[in-house]
């Protein structure tokens, strides 16, 4: 694997000694759970740089070391602060567990960190090249509404329909496979210090896949509920 | 501080258990009559005194306006949701209830809450009795299935009882601790869950890692109206039409005599489990035996139906764990219902492996609690549970759409954050709707809270506010709101949708003192008079009965004479005469019994017979 990006949180001061401290869970001073430093991310709860091929095995190993950390259950007889701290500690790292796992909201929770994409955003964005596609998919499925309002023979419109399903998962198949080359490159070029311009470049183009993909998975999910 | 136990309430019975500091191992703890059963029941005496477990049940034959069972299924639903459950259960709702369901017992108004608290504080007076010790804390287990409502009720019924309720697990979760406590076991493991009144399947890996044990749930589906009740009310609806054609009998489907075949129905299915015949036979008010002989093919065919509703969620949860049955580890059957053979066949063939049925299926989610208990008590030593939230979490959209911010399945605690800002120069108040649910429309998900956040007067869009939805290790919401321009944090009070309020609960905990501490002799005294009055109106009945004239002069005056003197006895408070009173008319009345039994069978057989003719 490529060499690890150091981490640096920023220092702070533990809650209860008042210490200036570096610790990431644990006051070095007093053991207290410190709070999550301000501008943590995900990717820094887990030592991780910040890049898209992360090996999973190793993200569950950590997930679970850092679990026995911080669940609340180690809390029950602490102070009301410290049971506040660890809830949010261990919601925290269960929500960066539940992101970074998954490689579509790994990719949206980068472009939100840097600033390109809102958080929970999802824009779908209509490919050119498929519009006329899209337009007969969505006329078959109009007919296939209507037919089935009125109790008429479905079978040839199911055909069509599910000849389009398959087609338009292909397509995204075809998306993922370009995200995932697309990420590859983000690596690379974190890997080689890329400026920030070149770095802007990529993410434009992920956020893009992205809203492709979140276009072409809407129309697929709707057809399969159609077809159901 | 006191001890601590773990608690399983269910719908039919309830446990208490313990960890023995000696041994390490959970255990249940026994009750007065030396069962660790405590019927879910609870009856309400006429002097206001309440009557928890098994002398409930019996006041189920006899009082049952005052009485009630199965309570767990109106936990955290309004009066709406169960219009379904009141054509199939004696409950009876109080017309006034508004958000908050209230039952009448006798004369008397409960919250569903309250009544759980009555079987919570009776198990605690067991746990008690039994270390000599205050019981002040307990882990209480929940149907993973269940939504944030009803486990804020089973939440508000733990304080109600005077118990911290340091967490609630997932029962199939607790049942996978208890298991994996005692196989020793690792893999992917299956817990099918059906119970008396609710249906769960999990999804778990166990994991050995260098510091313990970690038992991580993976998935969780279910159905909170899904048990052995339903196979109950089919079977009970099966042979209420056969006697109404046979007998032109209809009675009330709540009355005593319904309670009474219920009782009779649900010994069948059981006896079904073990043989593959059983006869049914019943008296009937006409005198007449109603007489029937079930098979075991007969009674699959009639509850194949409630089996397969079952398997649409073991599915689901399969498909969001993404595994296929064959690549789990193991299965573990739990829950009284799952001794039924039909279940056990339907779930070996769908995951083509023997399930597990080496610990008792009734004790082993209380094992399961007492294990965690132990683990929150000591801090966690050697084991650690994640559980998931059964349901997504959304917020209502416009349109009445539903933008899901916590997908089900997450592990807990779990958060969300949303912006929010204003779209009018001015808006003081953005309002929120939070669901739980996986469809799209906010109509078709529950409504857990609805609040409106302040906002200072501002021009439109200006506004910041960061709203913080937390689900914590319970499963139950909380929510925050931060406003981002003043970094000032804002108290929200969520007034949930079906619940109660602070306020409710304050008000109840005082009238609980009422009802608290009975002491022991007065508890017996109630459980004497109980037993009392049972046999004294079966007694009646008998005499009623056209039968009975056979009996001689000078028998029928010693039954007449023991009657009148257990009815003295039950207008004093002596217990002991009271129970001697009872064996003197059972002994007095054995031969009225014989003679009924023999005449009424004879009389099914003729009957029988001639129609067959």
């Amino acid at each position: 694997m490529s060499t690890q990006l150091p981490i640096t949180n920023p220092p702070l001061v533990c809650w209860n000694c008042h210490e200036r401290t570096i610790g990431t869970h644990f006051c070095p001073g007093c053991g207290k759970l410190l709070q999550l430093p301000q501008g943590s991310d995900y990717f820094a709860m887990f030592e991780l740089p910040r890049k898209l091929w992360i090996e999973m095995d190793a993200l569950e190993q950590k997930f679970l070391q850092l679990s026995w950390k911080l669940h609340p259950d180690n809390f029950v007889s602490a102070t009301e602060q410290e049971r506040e701290i660890s809830l949010k500690r261990s919601s925290e790292l269960n929500d960066a567990y539940r992101t970074l796992r998954d490689p579509i909201a790994r990719v949206e929770y980068l472009l939100a960190i840097e600033g390109m994409r809102k958080n929970g955003e999802n824009k779908q964005q209509a490919p050119p090249e498929l519009l006329e596609e899209v337009f007969e998919l969505n006329e078959s499925l109009d007919e296939l509404r209507e037919a089935k309002a009125e109790g008429s023979d479905t079978a040839s419109l199911r055909q069509r329909l599910e000849a389009a399903e398959k087609s338009f998962g292909e397509k995204l198949n075809e998306v993922d496979g370009a995200l995932q080359s697309k990420a590859q490159e983000w690596d690379d070029a974190i890997d080689a210090g890329a400026n920030v311009a070149d770095r802007g470049k990529i993410m434009a183009q992920l956020n893009e896949l992205l809203n492709r993909r979140s276009y072409i998975r809407n129309l697929v999910v709707n057809v399969q509920k159609e077809l159901l | 501080m006191g001890k601590i136990v773990g608690i399983d309430l269910g719908t039919t019975n309830s446990l208490v258990a313990y960890v023995d500091a000696q041994t390490g191992e959970p255990r249940c703890i026994p009750g007065p009559s030396g069962s660790t059963l405590c019927p879910s029941v609870v009856s309400i005496d006429p002097d206001g005194s309440i009557i928890v477990g098994e002398p409930a049940r019996r006041r189920l034959l006899i009082q049952p306006e005052r009485s009630i069972y199965s309570v767990k299924r109106l936990m955290g639903r309004g009066p709406s949701d169960v219009q379904s459950e009141l054509k199939l259960f004696p409950f009876r709702i109080d017309p006034a209830s508004r958000n908050v369901i209230r039952v009448q017992l006798g004369d008397k108004v409960f919250t569903p809450p309250e009544i759980s608290s009555f079987i919570l504080r009776e198990l605690k007076n067991w746990a008690e009795s039994y270390f000599g010790e205050t019981v002040d804390r307990a882990v209480i287990t929940v149907p993973a299935y269940f939504n944030d409502a009803q486990r804020q009720a089973t939440k508000d019924a733990g304080k109600l009882a005077g118990l911290e309720v340091l967490r609630l697990v997932n029962e199939p979760t607790a049942a996978a601790l208890a298991y994996g406590l005692h196989e020793k076991r690792r893999g992917k493991v299956a817990v099918y869950d059906l119970g008396g009144g609710t249906f769960d399947i999990s999804v778990l890996k166990l994991i050995s890692t260098g510091e313990g044990d970690i038992y991580q749930v993976l998935s969780t589906n279910g159905d909170t109206h899904l048990g052995g009740d339903d196979i109950d009310n089919l079977l009970q609806a099966f042979v209420h039409e056969q006697i109404l054609q046979h007998d032109q009998i209809d009675f009330s489907p709540h009355g005593e005599l319904a309670q009474e075949l219920r009782k009779v129905l649900i010994e069948i299915k059981h006896q079904l489990s073990e043989t593959t015949t059983a006869t049914l036979r019943f008296p009937l008010p006409n005198g007449n035996v109603f007489v029937r002989e079930f098979t075991r093919g007969a009674l699959e065919a009639l509850i194949r139906p409630v089996v397969e509703r079952t398997m649409a969620p073991v599915k689901q949860a399969l498909a969001d764990a993404q595994l296929k049955p064959s690549e789990l580890d193991e299965v573990v059957l739990v829950g009284g219902t799952t001794r039924t053979p039909l279940i056990r066949r339907t779930v070996q063939e769908f995951f083509d492996r023997k399930p597990h049925t080496e610990l008792n299926p009734d004790e082993v989610v209380a094992l399961g609690a007492a294990v965690q208990a132990n683990i929150l008590d000591q801090g966690v030593k050697d084991m650690l549970l994640l559980d998931v939230t059964p349901l997504s979490l959304g917020i209502e959209t416009y349109g009445g759409a539903v933008a899901k911010v916590i997908p089900r399945n997450s592990t807990i605690p779990a958060s969300a954050q949303e912006l929010y800002t204003t779209g009018v120069d001015n808006q003081t108040g953005i309002d929120i709707h939070v669901l739980q649910g996986e469809r799209e429309l906010a109509k078709d998900c529950r409504s857990l809270a609805r609040f409106t956040l302040r906002v200072p007067p501002a021009p439109a869009g200006l506004p910041r506010i960061e709203v913080k939805f937390l689900i914590d290790a319970n499963g139950i919401l909380q929510v925050a709101a931060k406003d981002l321009r003043t970094g000032e944090q804002h108290t929200i009070e969520v007034q949930p949708s079906y619940g109660l309020n602070d306020a409710d609960i304050e008000r109840m905990l005082e009238e609980s003192i009422e009802y608290a501490e009975q002491d022991f002799a007065e508890r017996q005294v109630i459980e004497a008079r109980t037993e009392a009055e049972l046999i004294l109106s079966a007694t009646a009945k008998a005499l009623a009965n056209p039968q009975a004239a056979q009996l001689p002069v000078t028998e029928r005056q010693k039954v007449d004479a023991s009657v009148a003197t257990l009815q003295e006895a039950v207008k004093g408070s002596d217990y002991k005469l009271i129970r001697r009173q009872i064996d003197e008319l059972n002994r007095a009345t054995e031969h009225l019994a014989e003679v009924l039994m023999s005449s009424a069978v004879q009389t099914a057989l003729e009957g029988k017979k001639l129609a067959e003719v």
